[in-house]
């Protein structure tokens, strides 16, 4: 197997998305709801989970490697801006090298402003 | 589980108390539903990056978890597919921690391994927590 091209997923982010995250992902932070605390805090409303981003990234991967992705894939990303909803955002995967049948990808979250929220790399064992 | 560890208790090297993780056929599609991902492959096996997620969930239940806290980077290696309904066994650290003009950096890192002991997921969960009022 070659390096696959990685599909890049775009995705709107509302507020009701968060607050499925919240349950689902386990992480009530109020941060991230419609709360006192998210409207006082460093960002002046709700801000998405982090990881809302990050999945993408891991749903784009999977759509390239299929369940090789969770068996040897591997990511190292930071997050650089929060993703303020309603917000649509796009996460984008560009091959980086291909060696010693490992497959590395830069990849990139970006808003609909072109602002980064989110960058690293992922890798996936092609062989 | 749930403690009352203060995050200011914290220390390099410290470690938390094991725990069990599984994750069932509808906790996998209410977080795919929540994420968006469409369920397609995941029908035997875990979303990676969900493990993480449940990881993270536990770090916050145990710790008391300051306001001003950000989650800044996540780094994540995965040695196998984590199976629906699989009891694994999740140890967790902290691997880095330091302070500098009120603002402390921490790393924990979490150790994934299924009932034989064989490792799933290794991931690194990284935070900043800036003092009370500072905007970062």
């Amino acid at each position: 197997m070659t390096a696959p091209q990685v599909p890049s997923v775009t995705r709107r982010i509302e507020q009701e998305r968060v607050d499925r995250y919240a349950v689902a992902g386990r992480d009530p932070n109020p941060i991230h709801r419609e709360t006192p605390e998210a409207y006082a805090g460093p960002f002046g409303r709700p801000a998405a989970h982090g990881m809302i981003l990050l999945a993408m990234v891991s749903e784009a991967m999977g759509a390239a490697f299929g369940l090789a992705w969770a068996e040897t894939g591997s990511f190292k990303v930071r997050w650089r801006s929060p993703a303020l909803p309603p917000v649509t955002v796009t996460a984008s995967a560009t091959l980086k090298k291909e060696q010693d049948g490992l497959a590395t990808y830069e990849v990139a979250v970006q808003d609909e402003h072109g602002e980064t929220l989110l960058t690293g790399t992922a890798a996936a064992r092609t062989a | 589980m749930k403690t009352d560890l203060e995050f200011s208790d914290l220390r390099k090297g410290d470690t938390f108390a094991e725990f069990p993780l599984s994750v069932t056929a509808d906790e996998v599609l209410a977080y795919l539903d929540a994420t968006g991902e469409s369920p397609a492959i995941w029908t035997k096996h875990v979303p990676p990056l969900f493990l993480d997620a449940l990881v993270v969930a536990e770090l916050l239940a145990q710790v008391k978890i300051p306001k001003g806290v950000m989650h800044t980077g996540q780094e994540h290696e995965s040695h196998r597919a984590a199976r629906i309904d699989e009891v694994l066994t999740v140890r967790m650290g902290v691997a880095a921690l330091s302070e500098k003009r009120g603002v402390t950096l921490a790393a924990f890192e979490a150790d994934v391994r299924d009932a034989a002991g064989e490792p799933v997921t290794t991931m690194r969960i990284s935070v900043m927590v800036a003092p009370d009022g500072v905007t970062v």
